[in-house]
């Protein structure tokens, strides 16, 4: 039955899990901005979501691009981490559809049980990815990536926690913030793993050989502890001066990690530049939340935009970027359009924050920063969709890395 | 020179991992603000509002002198101690029989409590500057003397016979074989003297001055004043902590690392 899956014009989508979700993670970031900088340019209506406008764009984020670049990335970076064969197709199609229905459910909501709909959804693709991976992980002779079953566990409670509320008619938004200090816990967790590959290549391309890159457990976890914290603090009393204390102890924090990261001019290589970035942006991001929570100045939305788009946007690029092309049997991209992209999202991010902090006008920001951050994803997007939908020409097969590693 | 020139580019890196130190207070700055919210601001007020009372005594001067005068006294009694327990220790730890002599001796000042000596001081040199001086110095002492008795015991003989054996200059054989093992016990022993000076200096001026930290919070506690209390406090913790962190922890760094350099 689901033969296509195998052959046809549309098997080399599905010759590893990360190819149709990365697919999904860039049309998403493209798709769903773009309906958001429409309904505020021209007033686009938007689906009439539980607690209006604002939980749309942030579910809409989360759950569609940002969940999308989760699967593809746990689909595929697990079964190497753990040395386990690649997934199989019929699971990973199987979540493609729990994914698309959630989308659909969310955006059709006057749908008699639409709500329902979309949380199984949204609950079933968490779900069915820990399903998958969870016995990997713990088989794993030292269980070194478990923190990735946490994070996934965690996910699927503030997903129910999401719809319940949002089915019991009260504002659901506490939730998806909660959900985004998981996943911002959860980049840190992922690009402790990324960064030593591509620090550690930059070093060698560098010609350094005294100096090497190591992502040292204690920084990171008190990184995490504070973000968890955060989350945790937030969720309990939204806006309260402790939380405040809290993000400009997560900001020390992350910044206390770039520690392992001055390793020289090495770092000035795209893509070890692009990661140290997304540090910088999410320590920067919970600065500025911390010092609004203070002084009661009105920048938190622009705190957590700077980690969102900054930090979070240019992490599922860097994601993308890599490990999209490398278990497709390409290199990193050497071309101008990277930093070009880079760039952008970082534009993206500071226009975002500059929205009720400077002096500057929201409807211009708000529509300046879509559009870098629709062009950095939408040149992703057409330099990838050829390489995502047709099959390996290096001679490798599935989720295998580049013939030389 | 060379420590003061590897001080210096070693600085940027150092500062940078401070941001761990920066991140674990303000956690227990979030603490406060917790507490303060529980407790109402009358018990504990937060930590803004102390450090906001702090600005505005330094902002109409009155906060200067008061740290002025406590400073002075603390690193009075420091660095007499300091001087003196070094001296002293080294000289005890040369000897067998002077360290067995003094280290009950040593136990008996330790033992004192710092209040005990902050009496007998006031009956000793009344009101002044004597009295927070001398509780300073000998709550000190003892710390900095068992620091150098024990660095100058352990010292390596084979080391020095080596020294010997190679025939190094005197000046050499203090700079290269003596000097690093002596200072790696005793700049640990200072660090922590520095501390207790800070905590005797302002118990002693509570009680016996009329100025400095301690007297202006003696005054604070009389008005039931619990956010000018704070304010002092963070003022002494955070010249600690900028001292310690600033200056000590690198030299201590610096002069430690033929420890970890084998």
């Amino acid at each position: 039955m689901l033969s296509f899956l195998r052959s046809g014009p549309i098997a080399p989508l599905f010759e590893c899990g990360f190819r149709p979700f990365f697919l999904l993670t860039a049309a998403s970031a493209v798709v769903a901005l773009a309906l958001w900088a429409a309904f505020f340019a021209v007033g686009l209506p938007l689906p009439a979501t539980p607690g209006g406008p604002v939980v749309w764009h942030a579910h809409a984020m989360l759950y569609g691009f940002a969940m999308a670049s989760v699967a593809g990335f746990v689909l595929t970076a697990i079964p190497e981490f753990t040395t386990t064969r690649a997934i199989d197709r019929e699971p990973v199609f199987a979540l493609l559809v729990l994914w698309l229905a959630g989308r659909l459910a969310f955006a059709a909501p006057s749908i008699p049980g639409a709500a329902i709909a979309a949380m199984l959804a949204d609950t079933g693709l968490l779900a069915g990815l820990i399903v998958l991976v969870a016995p990997r992980l713990w088989r794993d002779p030292d269980r070194r990536h478990l923190s990735f079953l946490w994070a996934l566990s965690a996910l699927v409670v503030t997903t129910v926690g999401f719809h319940v509320e949002a089915l019991a008619g009260a504002d659901p938004l506490r939730w998806l913030l909660l959900t985004t200090g998981l996943l911002m816990a959860l980049i840190v967790v992922a690009m402790s793993r990324i960064s030593m590959r591509i620090v550690n290549a930059a070093l060698e391309e560098a010609g350094e050989t005294t100096i090497e890159y190591l992502a040292r457990p204690p920084r990171r976890k008190l990184a995490i502890f504070c973000i968890l914290l955060h989350a945790a603090a937030e969720f309990v009393a939204p806006g309260h001066p402790v939380s405040g204390w809290i993000a400009l102890a997560a900001g020390a924090a992350l910044l206390n990690l770039l520690n392992d990261w001055h390793v020289g001019r090495a770092l000035l290589q795209r893509w070890a530049l692009m990661l140290y970035l997304v540090y910088w942006f999410m320590a920067a991001g919970y600065a500025v939340m911390g010092i609004a929570l203070l002084t009661d100045a009105p920048w938190v939305s622009a705190g957590r935009h700077l980690a969102m788009i900054g930090a979070m946007g240019l992490a599922i690029f860097a994601v993308l970027n890599i490990a999209g092309r490398v278990h497709a049997g390409f290199e990193p991209d050497r071309r101008i359009w990277v930093p070009v992209a880079i760039t952008l999202i970082a534009g993206a991010a500071l226009l975002r924050a500059a929205v009720g902090v400077g002096p500057v006008s929201a409807g211009f920001a708000l529509a300046a920063a879509s559009a870098c951050w629709i062009t950095a994803f939408g040149l992703h997007l057409v330099y990838h969709l050829p390489i995502l939908t047709r099959a390996r020409t290096d001679g490798q097969n599935g989720c295998a890395g580049l013939a030389e590693d | 020179m060379t420590l003061v020139r590897n001080w210096l580019a070693s600085l940027p890196a150092y500062l940078w991992s401070g941001w761990g130190a920066i991140a674990s207070l303000l956690l227990f700055l979030a603490a406060w603000e917790w507490a303060s919210v529980h407790y109402g601001a009358l018990i504990l007020p937060d930590p803004r509002t102390a450090f906001a009372t702090l600005a505005g005594l330094l902002a109409d001067g009155s906060a200067g002198p008061e740290l002025a005068a406590t400073a002075r006294r603390a690193l009075t009694g420091f660095g007499l101690a300091l001087v003196a327990g070094s001296l002293l220790g080294l000289a005890a730890g040369v000897s067998m029989t002077a360290s067995m002599m003094s280290r009950p001796i040593v136990t008996v000042l330790i033992g004192t409590p710092p209040i005990a000596w902050l009496v007998l001081a006031l009956l000793w040199f009344g009101a002044g500057d004597g009295t927070p001086v001398f509780t300073v110095f000998v709550a000190c002492l003892p710390v900095v003397f068992v620091g150098a008795m024990q660095g100058a015991r352990t010292l390596d003989g084979q080391l020095r016979d080596m020294a010997r054996v190679f025939r190094l200059p005197p000046w050499m054989r203090f700079t290269d074989v003596v000097l690093p093992h002596v200072v790696s016990y005793l700049f640990p022993a200072w660090i922590t003297a520095l501390g207790i000076s800070w905590k005797v200096v302002v118990m002693a001026e509570l009680l016996a001055s009329s100025d400095g930290v301690g007297a202006a919070l003696a005054v604070s506690r009389s008005h039931l004043d619990t956010a000018a209390t704070l304010a002092w406090i963070s003022a002494v913790v955070g010249l600690l902590l900028a001292v310690e962190y600033l200056l000590l922890e690198p030299l201590k760094r610096e002069v430690e690392r033929w420890r970890v350099a084998t």
